[in-house]
């Protein structure tokens, strides 16, 4: 069986308790099973360990949900589902020397989606009585039925495993919602108090945000599933202002969001990395401008998993790609599907890139999706060649007959008790090189070329063409080696290009996991939280602009 | 008179005075949001979604001293009420100090606004899924494809504190925007409208102009460049959205904003802006009414923060200004852009060579010194030469600086509410016009239709 490596931004501590990691269910490609090796001679395995927590759905939530589902059946729906969700937020801020935020955010209620024809109708209440649930369910099937009326369609669901009684809790050790305020209060102005040691740095801002899901999901098809999902992100931005006041720098985005327990803030190291951070703000005060033109162009994983997110996770979203996000998140230029799978070359045949729902610290990362379909691994993009979208259960069914895939891969996700659930986009990673070059490997590979660190302004277009990129920290790279640091650079281009100008690639070792809470779609707009794992990576003769 | 939804200004009066009885807290504030949202979605001419929640959200803020923290929860039965109250002042008693806290607001009193329509109030499912169906079959009809999105909000608000504070607003909005594609996927057009007002959403016309915008002939590239651009209202909105944040005086006298004077201190009084630039916000404007209190229980009042091209003044916190011994100035709750009397056909008719905009994409921040965004154009981009629009052409990104595109408009229209917010939901009330720019950053093409 195959594992990707631990990314070497998750490596401070692994041992944890919580259920085990999904594994794959086809075997994957021998490509992949290579690099499984070579991972496993490294000593790097992911812990498995049975299930211990404690969920905290009672039985009458779940008779509730089971009594909204039923309803919704008796009442003309074909088809129906329905979660219970409990969504906690704890947010803990610090400017300077002062705490400037402590909020926390419990939210609860039910929900219900009911097919009627080939329409969706979706109803949510707070109000947890058997009466108000009732009226819940009544209410999303009228909503169907007036739809289905008005714009009649036709909705095929794909075959899914029925599991009446599953249990899944994203692996951890510390639950951050067991740490005090005060340690984390503490450690946020340790920060700060590091960064605003350094010359020049007036403003220092940190703060923790943890997230739990508490979901219970059940379907008319007889599966009851309870998981417990943990989120949790570490920011900090500094500001450094030049001594005449006419120029201000900042360096952010310097550690990654992650779906794991607080056990992963405590292995960042961030109160002794804050310094260093704070050094590179103020030295891009005095950092020469980047002068625009080609450019060979580095990208640290802190930098392209974003790229990645942008030119490679929207556009194989099968919903973008059929029209369905035409009005909002706008469609794609992987399309049509009869045209593009298995014939769209998106990069040199090195490339290769999974959608993984069970990725080690992965923010996407569960044990079964809003439709109770298992959480797998799949490729997307094999040999440099697209081979496979994103999809749900009503989708799997659209592009079958290209990629001979009958079952959905798991991308049905609701942001809360209150949304609708809908495609959403999975951890979408690349996989490290074969050949284990590390960073300076790779830097060694040209004359002349820019390092980029960090992400920073990202736009792209609504076909996810056009990309205009920045990041936090920039390297010039001479002769093969870091020269010194450049500012006010952007990288453009058109994806399919940017990709097939992919030159050399980092190693396991390089591997690392970034990720946003921030991925927006939809109408009503949701949030989703998503990683991206991939290596260090070269990029030859890149337009370079400068934004001063 | 249909009864509102959400709870009512009485219950949400009992929730807080009921949280203040509980409260062993030396200060005690609440906010609650109470209402409903619902929506509707196509998608390829069909509904691919529609629904709907009510939902009520407690916001309890605790102090002890100088020591703050909050707690917000949606469940107000007696129990759980407690024990949120308990939890916010156990947080609170943990928490550090925060120097910048300034005591709770005692007795205020906010001007009375109607912001809530009856008709918006009312807006059942079916007569969203009959709007969104004269979409699709304008579309059908054209050989197109249509996405839309109907967003509607009705509630009310209330801020209360433990020194008297106590205000209520109820408001309602309603956001319908339209996206037009032909089949090939080689044209797109797009119209909307957002209003307090149902009455105010005109779904024939928006199907009509979203449809006209996506009509079948061919787009042909054009070369980047700076261009003189024609930006329709939603354009401009969606510039203007984004420029309202930075109407802040704390960051001004940090030196991080454009408003930062060079050696300190800010640019108040400084004439930066074309003569004609008015910029303003009032929570009264009609149709575009907002809450006449922010969440802390401030006023809002309307203020002028560029009048003439001037800098009138930016947005103090209570910290900040008791810092400078200034009085406060809340933030804007709503951004209005004073019109002038061109039409839009006088503005293509004086226009030898330049490009019509309809809305942008992704916009995002490149350098606040210079304010300058990035972002792209989309489903509705046409050449204009000699006076007439002669033909669409492919997209583009734009780098542009918005205080150069306020240095250098030529004419300007009239103002209309717009669906500034890029996801289309009922957002921050915009009412801003049309504007003639003499020179835009088109700084490269976009292949996305």
């Amino acid at each position: 069986m195959m594992h990707l490596p631990v990314p070497q931004n998750h490596r401070g501590s692994t041992s944890m308790t919580g259920a085990p990691l999904q594994l794959p269910h086809d075997i994957p490609r021998r490509d992949f099973l290579r690099l499984s090796a070579a991972v496993v001679a490294a000593g790097i395995l992911l812990p498995s360990t049975k299930p211990v927590a404690a969920q905290s759905m009672t039985s009458s939530e779940r008779e509730l949900l089971l009594h909204a589902i039923d309803v919704a059946r008796s009442t003309g729906a074909q088809y129906a589902d329905g979660r219970i969700i409990r969504t906690q937020f704890e947010a803990i801020g610090a400017r300077e020397q002062m705490i400037t935020q402590v909020q926390s955010t419990d939210s609860f209620g039910i929900n219900v989606r009911a097919l009627v024809g080939g329409s969706w109708g979706f109803s949510a209440t707070q109000v947890l009585t058997r009466d108000a649930v009732a009226a819940m369910a009544r209410e999303a099937v009228a909503i169907a039925t007036a739809n289905n009326e008005v714009a009649p369609s036709d909705t095929v669901l794909a075959q899914v495993d029925v599991f009446p009684d599953a249990d899944w809790i994203t692996p951890h050790t510390v639950d951050p919602f067991d740490v005090s305020l005060e340690d984390k209060a503490a450690l946020l102005l340790r920060i700060n108090e590091e960064a605003l040691r350094v010359n020049n740095i007036r403003f220092s801002n940190s703060s923790i945000l943890s997230v739990k899901e508490e979901r219970l999901l059940a379907t008319s098809e007889g599966s009851v599933i309870r998981q417990t999902l943990m989120r949790i992100n570490p920011s900090i931005n500094i500001t450094a202002i030049s001594p005449d006041g006419s120029d201000f720098q900042t360096r952010g985005a310097v550690v990654e969001p992650a779906g794991r327990g607080y056990e992963y803030i405590r292995g960042l190291e961030l109160a002794s990395s804050a310094e260093g951070w704070a050094e590179e703000a103020a030295m891009k005060l005095e950092a020469p401008s980047v002068e625009p033109g080609k450019w060979d162009l580095v990208l640290h994983p802190s930098n392209l998993w974003l790229t990645i997110h942008e030119s490679i996770g929207h556009p194989t979203e099968l919903d973008r790609a059929l029209g369905f996000e035409a009005n909002y998140a706008g469609t794609s230029f992987i399309y049509p599907p009869i045209d593009v799978i298995n014939k769209l070359r998106l990069g040199p045949d090195f490339l290769q890139f999974v959608g993984n729902r069970t990725e080690f610290g992965g923010c996407a990362t569960t044990g079964w999706d809003d439709e109770g379909v298992p959480a797998e691994i799949w490729p997307i993009i094999e040999d440099g060649l697209f081979v496979d979208y994103q999809t749900t259960r009503e989708q799997a069914d659209w592009i079958s007959q290209y990629t001979g895939i009958t079952r959905s891969h798991g991308c049905s996700y609701g942001q809360n008790w209150e949304s609708m659930p809908f495609q959403r986009m999975p951890n979408v990673s690349m996989l490290p090189g074969e050949n284990d070059l590390s960073e300076d490997d790779v830097i060694a590979n040209t004359d002349r070329g820019i390092l980029v660190e960090g992400r920073g302004s990202y736009s792209i277009d609504q076909q996810r063409y056009n990309i205009q990129f920045a990041g936090q920290v920039f390297w010039e790279i001479r002769n093969g080696r870091k020269y010194r640091m450049l500012r006010d650079v952007a990288y453009v281009g058109r994806t399919p290009e940017f990709w097939n100008a992919l030159d050399t690639i980092g190693g396991p070792s390089t591997y690392y996991l970034g990720a946003s809470f921030g991925d927006a779609k939809g109408q009503p707009i949701q949030v989703n939280a998503v990683s991206h794992g991939c290596p260090i990576s070269l990029f030859r003769d890149i337009d370079i602009i400068n934004t001063a | 008179m249909a009864e509102e939804k959400g709870l009512s200004s009485d219950d949400l009066k009992a929730i807080s005075d009921r949280i203040f009885r509980l409260s062993n807290a030396d200060q005690c504030r609440v906010n609650i949001n109470s209402g409903w949202r619902g929506y509707t979605r196509v998608a390829t001419n069909r509904i691919t979604s529609a629904g709907g929640a009510d939902a009520t959200y407690i916001n309890i803020t605790s102090v002890f001293g100088k020591r703050v923290a909050s707690v917000r929860t949606n469940s107000f039965e007696d129990d759980a009420l407690l024990a949120a109250v308990r939890r916010s002042e156990a947080m609170a008693r943990l928490a550090p100090e925060s120097p910048e806290y300034v005591d709770e607001l005692n007795l205020q009193s906010y001007q009375d606004n109607q912001a809530y329509y009856e008709s918006t109030g009312t807006l059942e499912a079916i007569t969203r899924a009959e709007a969104a169906a004269i979409a699709i079959r304008q579309a059908e009809a054209a050989g197109q494809i249509a996405a839309s999105y109907m967003d509607v909000r009705a509630g009310t608000r209330s801020v209360a504190t433990s020194k008297g504070v106590y205000g209520s607003h109820s408001s309602t909005g309603v956001a319908y925007t339209l996206t037009s594609r032909t089949r090939d996927g080689l044209q797109s057009g797009w119209a909307g409208d957002e209003a307090n007002d149902w009455n105010n959403i005109e779904s024939q016309r928006i199907a009509d102009d979203a449809v006209v915008k996506c009509r079948d002939w061919r787009k042909t590239a054009l070369d980047p460049g700076e261009y003189t651009v024609i930006l329709e209202p939603t354009a401009v909105g969606m510039l203007m959205l984004r420029m309202m944040n930075s109407f802040n005086q704390r960051t001004a006298d940090e030196g991080r904003s454009y408003f930062s004077k060079a050696g300190g201190g800010n640019r108040i009084g400084e004439k930066l802006f074309d003569d004609r630039i008015n910029i303003y916000s009032d929570p009264a404007y009609p149709d575009a009414e907002t809450s006449p209190f922010n969440s802390s229980g401030q006023p809002i009042i309307r203020q002028d923060w560029i009048r003439s091209g001037t800098v009138e003044d930016l947005a103090r916190s209570r910290f900040w200004a008791g810092q400078l011994d200034q009085e406060p100035l809340p933030a804007p709750s709503n951004l209005i852009m004073q019109g002038g009397n061109d039409s839009l056909e006088e503005m293509i008719a004086s226009t030898k060579r330049g490009v019509l905009l309809t809305r942008f994409w992704y916009i995002r921040g490149l350098n606040p010194r210079i304010m300058s965004y990035t972002g792209l154009t989309r489903d509705g981009t046409f050449l204009i030469e000699d006076g007439k629009i002669t033909r669409p052409v492919t997209n583009f990104r734009f780098n542009q600086s918005l205080v150069e595109m306020l240095q250098n408009i030529e004419m300007i229209g009239s103002s209309v509410r717009v669906a500034a917010s890029e996801n289309s939901s009922v957002s921050t009330p915009i009412v801003v016009p049309t504007l003639k720019v003499s020179s835009f950053n088109l700084s490269s093409v976009s292949d996305a239709i």
